[in-house]
């Protein structure tokens, strides 16, 4: 039964929020933004049909505030959530909570998200499709447990210990030798149960030099399983991702068909549908693979799957939640550009420590082969309750090596971003490293090459050369005669 | 037109030499870019304006022009915030013709200390400069050593000078044996310019001309040239006999520079000399272009020039160098105590005859700290009659009792004893010899006693008479830079690292406004440098990398708790800036800084004080070693904060939710013997 969709909620902020907003816009959805109070001259706010006040700056008050999103959502006439990523976008509760309240839910159903969200019971089940997964045990509640089966398994240090309920690269630690494991446990279950009201913990053998590499999926309701094949992620700083490709660089066409098999094998098992991604670890020295995680949610780079098949995965999700069978085959996915993405993220790129303010000036790049995913504007606040992205920056050519050559004109000739740090110094350099450049890097890239990336760090251009002599003319118009001269 | 050129950068010392011996008369070494504006301008002429002076000199024909070096260096960094080695590369492309000339201090080269080897040897290679004028304080030549052997090694131009000062001791003999010194370092006279440094301007016509006299007559070949300010008011008939004694090269400045403690005017010195039949080679049209030049500039600079005004012979006694004369007085004016100038030179000028040395950096730094130290202190304690108590004594001691400590009585005595008691550490250097020997030997023993106290006579044993080039340990230039790289957060380069090995603060201070401010010292003009645009409409334009740019004030906002809005247009576009003033309301972070002070790793929220062990955290609490005492959360990342010992905690300087910033103070501990 196809059922109609009027406004859509977007459950979410920023870069997401705005996302969801411009697919609604295109399929003329009327759409309701929610705000916090710090958000509430944000870009999503104003770009929306309507907008609903849910609370305080934090996220508990606001984006997470089921009952506060549901309420906005009927008040406002919607009939369906879109959750974006992030905040309530792999929760369970809330996704039943929606529905509950004869809501459309765009996204998988609330038991794929809470089978798929317990790392523990989703690796029994990708066990069972025959999926490799890595060594670990689970249901870890104190150190003595990892030592033992450490011991009986006769697994070596370093070992990762991960929130059973987590994702995006929070609540995990790596340890590297027991001295350090009280500690990081500690730390690692007290996270999880901040972030995921769980603190249910699992430890797994770390792998070295490993590479990230995920499926993309969409599916629909009716068994229909196609895979939009595969993103590299594997250029990490604290696990978290900031550069992201497709396709990657290091597969075979027979390691990659293998690789998506595996994942539309794995989400036909388990009666998967809307848009969802499959995480594994690749080790590029025995090319095996490992699977990592399911991700029950529309990915943040799910805009370079977009622009390599032609495909808006956000389209596909509403129609797969209004009902609609998927339009299109496997045979007919043919993947013919290559695409990079960058995560501008408001933070320092030596430090990683996050950069609040306000954006004094911001010049986003354009021209040909670029796509960009902004949540900000010149003038724009930058709270510090949320997450640090800014921007997403996405560039396309026929191959490779012309995609880096159009993200080097994105960051070197065309982005501008004052009154915050950013971390696009770090991102040209690692776009113009060597080793990048060949394919060549596991996710400790950037650990790795922190020296090298930050001594190449580039210099500006003659026009913010110009801009530091007006601030230089504002300040002494304005004060006068300064002691120092 | 006629090519005026007789010497250029790449050609050998010793042809240099010959071509200055053979021509008829005098040439000229102008000093507009250095020291003219560092006599009478504290160095604050900037190189914008300087640099309009580069046509005229390229076909001046002059021997060389003095751009570097002496404080326009840290004057450059501190002050107008230009990078010497910028400027070298510009006059290179702008006056290819011409000989740049640098003046360095021996071993302490641009900076205030004395160098080990490996760094005068690191710096002298990788600065550009053709003529290598060095001096020393106190006249001690074998501090020359390393840079003499290493300039002429380069095939560069080594011109060392005598510091030369008018006093009873410093006669024709003394000045011969430094000489000889000079001719025994450089292995003869045919590869080097010898420098008269008359750095007060005291040299009488009389008295320079026997010097020059004595000095011909023993080494006729040598190439002598006369560096003089005009502060004493006798600079043109000291030159003229200068001259008649055989010097071939002398310091002048563009007459449009000229006020009272520079070098003596180009255009009077040419018609001078010429009347009194002296050739002076010189393309006068060119120097009068320079000199019109100037006048379309210097207007800007009247708020650089001395508080003190007007040539002054008392200079003969107080013998405060030219370059240093309008600084003092600066620094007096600044500091509140002008009035107190007329005596502070008194005392100087009683202090030379105590401890003899020559007026010039950093001896003149060190004996005007030390005399107005001594003379504020007397003012603080008995105001004006202690000031002429002061005076009276030294006087007393130094013309009745011809400086015999024992003839003074047991009062006096004591009083003495307190001089220098509280001299700063670079006088008590001195005495110890380690910027090297005093030219007339070491000062007498109550000056020790006076200095040092009861340690006095350990200092007198540990009184060093080797060169603090033999004596100081190569410096790790690789450490060096490194430190310098933490303070930057990026890579040096090697002239950053030049920078900073002279003056390490400034030039980190410096670097920080560069990348804040990048290129506005060299491309905004003066006035709009110094005083900003000032109406709506007002609008700068420059180039940068050849392309022009614009910028039009539009309006500046009224005050507002602090902070002032500038609307200008840059390029047409219409920009806001925010400008905080002085009295903008300062939301003060506290630091940690002790270590019992536990400071915030990162910037984030501190979302818990204690461990879910122990719950809230309180002052009083005991902690022990590696337990969490908080945590910090940025972008949902947790940071737990570890007590670093055994503790109490004494204050806790934060609460739960607030934002902190990486550094803040968050806990004062106290160590304490727990008792297990």
């Amino acid at each position: 039964m196809e059922r109609k969709i009027n406004r859509i909620l977007v459950a979410n902020r920023g870069v997401p929020a705005v996302r969801v907003m411009h697919t609604c816009i295109d399929r003329n959805i009327l759409t309701t933004a929610v705000y916090s109070t710090p958000d509430r001259l944000a870009h999503h706010v104003t770009m929306a049909d309507s907008a609903v006040h849910i609370g305080e700056a934090p996220p508990g008050d606001s984006y997470l505030n089921m009952d506060r999103i549901i309420d906005a959502a009927l008040k406002s006439g919607a009939d369906a959530i879109h959750p974006g990523w992030g905040f309530l976008a792999e929760n369970d509760v809330f996704a039943q909570r929606v529905l509950d309240a004869g809501l459309i839910w765009i996204g998988p159903s609330p038991q794929v998200i809470k089978m798929m969200g317990d790392k523990i019971a989703a690796k029994e089940v990708v066990e069972r499709a025959n999926v490799p997964t890595i060594p670990g045990i689970s249901n870890v509640s104190n150190v003595n447990e990892i030592i033992q089966w450490l011991q009986a398994e006769g697994v070596e240090y370093p070992i990762m210990i991960k929130a059973a309920a987590g994702g995006g690269g929070k609540g995990m630690a790596k340890v590297e030798c027991e001295d350090d494991l009280p500690q990081a446990l500690a730390r690692v279950r007290s996270e999880a149960k901040k972030s995921f009201g769980d603190d249910k913990v699992l430890v797994e053998k770390y792998i070295e030099r490993g590479r990230h590499i995920e499926v993309q999926i969409i599916a629909d309701n009716y068994g229909n399983v196609i895979h939009l094949c595969e993103r590299e992620c594997t250029i990490q700083r604290r696990n978290q991702k900031i550069i992201e490709e497709a396709p990657s660089p290091t597969l075979t066409p027979e390691l990659r068909e293998k690789i998506c098999q595996s994942a539309v094998k794995l989400m036909k098992s388990i009666g998967y549908s809307s848009a969802g991604t499959v995480e594994f670890l690749f080790d590029s020295v025995t090319k095996k693979y490992y699977f990592l995680e399911v991700n029950t949610r529309l990915q943040v780079e799910h805009g370079i799957t977009e622009l390599i098949t032609g495909l808006d995965i956000v389209r596909v999700m509403i129609d797969v939640a209004r009902g609609k069978k998927l339009a299109f085959k496997q045979e007919d996915i043919h993947p013919n550009r290559w695409a990079l993405e960058v995560r501008l993220n408001a933070e320092d790129p030596r430090s990683f420590n996050p950069s609040f303010g306000s954006l004094t000036r911001l010049t986003e790049p354009h021209g040909p082969g670029v796509r960009i995913s902004s949540g900000v504007y010149e003038g724009a606040l930058i709270p510090s309750y949320y997450d640090s992205l800014l921007m997403l920056i996405m560039a396309t050519g026929p191959d490779r090596e012309a995609a880096i050559r159009v993200m080097d004109r994105c960051l070197s000739r065309n982005l501008r971003v004052e009154g915050v740090k950013t971390l696009a110094p770090l991102l040209l350099s690692i776009i113009r490293h060597p080793a990048f450049v060949q394919g060549d890097f596991s996710t400790r890239f950037i650990e790795e090459n922190m020296q090298d990336l930050i001594s190449t760090f580039v210099e500006t251009g003659d026009e913010d050369e110009a801009l530091k002599v007006a601030k230089y003319v504002a300040e002494i118009s304005a004060l006068g005669h300064q002691n120092w001269m | 037109m006629k090519d005026y050129t007789f010497v250029t950068p790449g050609m050998s010392p010793r042809e240099i030499v010959a071509r200055v011996r053979s021509l008829p008369g005098v040439c000229l070494t102008s000093t507009g870019m250095r020291d003219a504006g560092q006599s009478d301008y504290k160095n604050r002429l900037r190189f914008y304006d300087l640099a309009t002076l580069t046509p005229y000199y390229n076909r001046m024909g002059l021997f060389s022009v003095e751009c570097h070096g002496g404080a326009r260096w840290h004057v450059g960094i501190m002050n107008r915030r230009e990078n010497p080695f910028y400027e070298i590369e510009q006059l290179r492309k702008k006056m290819p013709n011409v000989l740049l000339q640098t003046l360095v201090r021996e071993t302490s080269l641009w900076g205030y200390r004395p160098y080990p080897q490996n760094v005068i040897k690191y710096v002298i290679n990788n600065v550009d400069i053709d003529v290598w004028r060095c001096f020393s304080f106190l006249n001690d030549i074998r501090n020359m050593r390393v840079a003499a052997e290493l300039i002429m090694k380069r095939g560069k131009l080594f011109a060392p000078a005598i510091s030369f000062t008018q006093a009873e001791w410093a006669d024709d003999k003394y000045y011969l044996s430094v000489v000889h010194d000079i001719v025994a370092l450089c292995g003869g006279v045919d590869e080097i310019v010898l420098v008269i440094k008359d750095m007060a301007g005291v040299g009488s016509p009389a008295r320079i001309a026997a010097l020059v006299d004595t000095i011909k007559q023993k080494y006729p070949d040598l190439v002598i040239q006369y560096h003089r300010h005009t502060t004493d008011g006798l600079a043109l008939p000291s030159l003229l006999a200068a001259a008649r004694a055989g010097v071939k090269i002398f310091d002048v400045e563009e007459d449009s520079l000229t006020r009272f403690y520079g070098q003596p005017p180009i255009l009077g010195v040419q018609a001078y000399l010429e009347e009194e039949g002296i050739p002076v080679h010189l393309n006068r049209e060119a120097a009068e272009g320079a000199v019109e030049k100037v006048r379309e500039w210097i207007g800007h600079y009247a708020w650089a020039e001395s508080p003190f005004k007007g040539l002054d012979h008392g200079v003969l006694k107080h013998r405060m160098p030219g370059g240093a004369f309008p600084s003092s007085f600066e620094q007096a004016e600044k500091g509140d105590f002008l009035h107190l100038m007329p005596a502070i030179l008194t005392v100087m000028s009683l202090y030379n005859k105590i401890i003899k040395y020559f007026d010039v950096t950093p001896g003149s730094q060190i004996t005007w700290t030390t005399c107005n130290g001594i003379v504020n202190r007397y003012a603080k304690e008995n105001g004006e009659a202690g000031v002429r108590h002061l005076i009276g004594l030294l006087k007393y001691f130094i013309i009745e009792k011809k400086q015999d400590f024992n003839a003074l009585n047991r009062e006096e005595k004591e009083e003495l004893l307190q001089l220098f008691s509280n001299a700063p550490g670079d006088f008590k250097n001195l005495l110890l010899g380690h910027y090297g020997k005093l030219p007339m030997g070491w000062p007498d023993e109550w000056v020790y006693r006076s200095a040092f106290g009861s340690d006095w006579q350990e200092a007198i044993a540990s009184r060093e008479e080797e060169s603090p080039l033999d004596l100081l340990e190569d410096e790790d230039l690789i450490e060096t830079k490194k430190t310098l790289e933490e303070q930057l957060g990026r890579q040096a380069t090697k002239e950053e690292l030049i920078l900073y090995l002279m003056h390490p603060k400034d030039t980190i201070n410096y670097l920080e406004f560069r990348d804040k401010f990048g290129e506005a010292p060299y491309v905004l003009p003066t006035d709009v440098w110094c005083k900003g645009l000032q109406k709506t409409g007002d609008t700068v334009e420059f180039e940068i990398n050849g392309k022009p740019f614009s910028i039009e004030l539009v309006s500046i906002g009224a005050e507002h708790e602090g902070i002032i809005h500038v609307v200008m247009r840059v390029n047409n576009k219409t920009r806001v800036y925010t400008v905080n003033t002085p009295r903008a309301k300062k939301t003060t972070i506290r630091m940690a800084k002790g270590e019992n002070e536990v400071a915030s790793p990162i910037n984030g929220t501190l979302w818990r004080l204690g461990n879910p062990k122990r719950g809230v955290l309180k002052v009083g609490d005991i902690v022990r070693k590696g337990e969490e005492i908080a945590n910090i959360e940025a972008m949902k990342m947790e940071t737990a904060i570890l007590a670093p010992f055994d503790a109490q905690v004494v204050e806790i300087c934060v609460k739960v939710n607030d934002i902190v910033k990486e550094g803040q103070l968050l806990f004062v501990l106290e160590k304490n013997g727990l008792k297990n």
